[in-house]
């Protein structure tokens, strides 16, 4: 074990010398954010020369970095899913080595409607991966150790807090910030990452406001064991929306699968938690089977007799005897795994775990001499699983501003550096925020008619050839490029501009073609809008120039 | 046809001005008044960012840019393992493999161009955003920035003061440029600035003087004509404001052609013209180059040969 050389374990007794001492980053938090844009400015050519110091209350070399060498039998239950995008950074970009035994590909989502049954699966090859969160901090952990960097260089403070954080010249936020350790340590840094979650102190420093709203729900997380007899037919993810909220099961390797169950109200969450694990695992099959008016009768069964060995038995025995019925009715039995998850028979021992949910996005995600990622700068539903792969969006949008400001000579603290991150992240977040939001809300409620029209939705969107999904994939420059030179004849020229920073959402075209010869403008764009009738409907903005090579050639001299 | 008339008339003017003057009898590399009282006015906000200096911090990116991009053009990699295609690799080969051979040659450049250590000259240099920039470089031993405006230079020292990497590689001094004693510079830089003084020929010799055999000068001013007066006075100065007010005067504004007249009458032999770029301001997108160089700003690099 070579992780003295990087983490250094702290001394009770830490001599005070003489005034703070200087680093060029600070990243306080050493959640999958912080360590991976330790590892992103350490790995970079052009960044590595800056000294970066990482600051996080837990013990990262025994908890954390021993998950690698030492992974435990059971899987932990921090689970969150990696967009194809987000683990392209981590192990092209970063090279960072994750555990690929502990990870799970899975092949689209199934989703269901509790309440009309209406059904819509999503089919795509490798579309995400299900990865523990301690996977990826080991490995980052790893990859970081392998550097084999000089504390002069890098360095972990683990298992202490930030007590205070002021400006170094009192009122000048230009002022590099002196960030006050609970071991008396200082620090005076160029840049301070708040890598430190909702509550970040970085956060409160930086006085930037965030928007948001709590949503009061809870969501719970758990491990299961499913019932290695049943066949796995399909290794895809399933969703159901149930009255109380949408519950989600997704593959782990082997027989192992993660759970998040998200339901309004406290008592509800903390009944769930409290359950034995036997009779939660049976109300788990019960949630993506049976009907809401069944669930409501055990949740009251349960609740007024909590944890009576005797009412356990006899929930248990009716859930079972209810999903058999369902089962009998289908025409046949392949169905049974087409249409349900696979059985669960246990979950695995303190894997369950439950915290409220909010939506939450800071205004901006840096001022002078501060930048904000992760759930700093943002926290959202874990319904669509985008939290963890904004966050990797923001490091790696940070530390490109980082590279391209220290090419140009900037001060990589200062406001002119790392405006480019934030002109290039919010925009992203921003999308993914309010799809997630809408989403819930859309299925947070039992109003009738919005129900019906929602399941009309899914009904209709399973009924059409599987679409791209907005969340997964978004149109690029590129994809209408493309387009527009294989749909309208005689393409001399065509630029595409997305004004939307890449979202896919505005877009600024150019085309020049002989084809537009003697028309007029209506009819040019037109022509064009008829051969983009597809990608228009999903872009909020769209506006184009027609030229023909005459034209464009007095224009462009 | 009035763009042809209005350039002519003043072009001719422009040309004697930079052509004239062989004996220098005075000190003709100061400032006028006006232009000093001027920068004095926007000294203590040339760091807002956000303020009126907003497109000029912008515009240095840009700087910075052209001169990464000239100075990687005059270094080779010798290391043998990197192999550069010929061809457009990149049309050709999976993206990783592209990616990895784009980042080996750029770290290889820089560190060829570490080795080099330039000693920097910034004539003109304000509030010392550029000299700043320069300083960081890995490959810049040390800048000495100079002007005029005394205003100025206190608040390029007190700011580089902010940030101890910059300790020992940079200097101010409120001094002409033909008191700077030194003529041993790799790196002289007069970026807009010959815009500012009455006798942009006398700078120009003066630098040339600074600079040793094999060093690179680098100029940046703005071409006279309509583009320009519609863009950075119009534009900038009367209807956007983006730009302060009376920073620019049309008739100061020099053509490239003018200066590269200048090089090749004055310096015929020692001189060679290594890149031109023009330069233009997008709202959007901040400053990008433009292979129309006899329009609006540009960007110049001049070696000076043995």
């Amino acid at each position: 074990m070579m992780f003295g050389r990087v983490i250094r374990r702290q001394l009770a007794t830490v001599t005070k010398s003489n005034g703070p001492k200087l680093t060029d980053v600070l990243i306080v938090g050493g959640g999958p954010a912080g360590l991976t844009l330790a590892t992103a400015i350490k790995t970079s050519p052009i960044l590595s020369g800056f000294k970066t110091t990482l600051v996080d209350s837990q013990n990262l070399t025994d908890r954390v970095a021993k998950f690698y060498d030492n992974p435990p039998k059971e899987f932990t239950n921090r689970v969150v899913s990696l967009t194809p995008k987000s683990k392209k950074f981590l192990t092209q970009t970063l090279g960072v080595p994750l555990m690929h035994d502990r990870i799970q590909s899975y092949d689209g989502l199934y989703i269901i409607d509790g309440m009309t049954d209406a059904r819509m699966a999503l089919d795509k090859d490798e579309m995400l991966d299900m990865i523990e969160i301690l996977n990826i901090q080991a490995s980052l952990l790893h990859r970081l150790n392998h550097l084999n960097l000089p504390s002069d260089s890098f360095e972990i403070k683990e298992e202490v807090k930030v007590t205070n954080i002021e400006s170094s010249v009192k009122g000048d936020p230009k002022s590099w910030p002196i960030v006050t350790l609970s071991n008396g340590e200082q620090y005076k840094t160029r840049l301070l990452v708040g890598a430190d979650g909702f509550n970040s102190p970085v956060k409160k420093f930086s006085g930037i406001t965030t928007r948001g709203w709590p949503y009061d729900t809870w969501g719970m997380v758990a491990t299961m064991k499913l019932n290695p007899l049943s066949p796995f037919a399909r290794l895809r993810g399933w969703q159901r929306f149930l009255k109380t909220g949408p519950i989600a099961h997704l593959p782990l390797p082997g027989d192992n699968a993660t759970l998040v169950w998200s339901t309004k109200g406290n008592d509800l969450s903390q009944l769930l938690v409290q359950l034995d694990p036997k009779v939660f695992a049976s109300m788990v099959n019960a949630a993506f089977i049976l009907d809401d008016a069944d669930m409501d009768y055990y949740y009251k069964v349960l609740g007024e007799n909590p944890n009576d060995p005797a009412t356990n038995e006899t929930v248990i025995e009716d859930i079972n005897q209810r999903i058999n019925q369902v089962r009998d009715s289908l025409r046949n039995d392949s169905l049974i795994d087409e249409q349900y998850p696979p059985q669960v028979i246990d979950i695995v021992d303190k894997t369950r775990a439950r915290f409220p949910l909010k939506l939450s996005h800071a205004d901006t995600y840096c001022s002078d001499r501060i930048a904000l990622v992760g759930d700093a700068a943002h926290t959202t539903h874990p319904l669509a699983g985008q939290g963890l792969n904004m966050g990797q969006h923001d490091v790696e949008e940070l530390s490109k501003a980082m590279e391209k400001g220290t090419l140009r000579g900037l001060d990589i603290g200062s406001l002119l550096c790392l405006e480019p991150f934030w002109a290039e992240s919010y925009p992203f977040n921003n999308v993914r925020l309010g799809m997630a939001d809408k989403l819930h809300k859309l299925y947070g409620t039992d109003f009738p008619p919005v129900v019906q029209l929602r399941s009309l939705g899914l009904q209709i969107t399973n009924n059409i050839e599987p679409r791209d999904q907005p969340i997964i994939d978004m149109l690029t420059e590129e994809d209408l490029r493309n387009k527009i030179s294989t749909t309208i004849p005689d393409v001399y020229n065509v630029i595409v501009t997305d004004l939307s920073y890449g979202c896919g959402q505005s877009f600024d075209v150019v085309v020049v073609s002989d084809i537009f010869q003697g028309k007029n403008k209506l009819q040019r764009s037109r022509l064009v809008n008829s051969s983009l009738k597809e990608e228009i409907g999903s872009i909020h903005a769209f506006s184009c120039k027609c030229y023909t090579e005459e034209e464009w050639a007095k224009i462009v001299i | 046809m009035i763009r042809t008339a209005v350039g002519k008339t003043i072009s001719a003017k422009q040309c004697q001005k930079l052509t004239t003057l062989n004996v220098i009898r005075f000190k003709t590399t100061t400032a006028s008044k006006d232009e000093v009282d001027h920068f004095k006015q926007l000294a203590p906000s040339w760091w807002d960012t956000d303020g009126s200096q907003r497109i000029l911090h912008k515009m240095n990116l840009a700087r910075l840019d052209f001169i990464r991009d000239t100075l990687n053009k005059t270094v080779q990699v010798k290391n043998p393992d990197i192999f550069m295609p010929g061809y457009n690799y990149k049309e050709f080969m999976p993206e990783s493999i592209s990616h990895t051979i784009e980042n080996e040659w750029n770290q290889s450049l820089a560190q060829e161009l570490i080795k080099k250590q330039f000693k920097v000259l910034d004539i003109g240099c304000g509030g010392g955003i550029l000299a700043e920039s320069m300083a960081r470089q890995p490959f810049v031993k040390n800048v000495l920035g100079i002007d005029l405006t005394p205003e100025c230079i206190t608040v390029a020292k007190e700011h580089a003061k902010q940030d101890p990497a910059l300790d020992g590689k940079i200097e101010y001094k409120e001094i002409a440029l033909e008191d700077v004693k030194g003529k041993n510079y790799d790196i002289v830089t007069c970026f807009e600035m010959l815009e500012h003084v009455d006798k942009p020929g006398d700078i120009l010799e003066h630098a040339w003087r600074r600079l040793k055999p094999e060093g690179i000068m680098f100029i940046s001013t703005i071409n006279r004509d309509l583009v320009s007066w519609f863009t950075t006075i119009f534009m900038g100065e009367e209807i956007l404001r983006i730009v302060p007010r009376g920073t620019h005067h049309l008739s100061k504004y020099i053509n490239a052609s003018e200066i590269e007249e200048w090089f090749q009458r004055k310096h015929s032999r020692d001189h060679k013209l290594l890149n031109l770029k023009g330069t233009m301001y997008i709202p959007t997108q901040g400053w990008v180059e433009h292979n129309c160089t006899g329009i609006g700003n540009y960007f110049m690099a001049v070696k000076k040969l043995r």
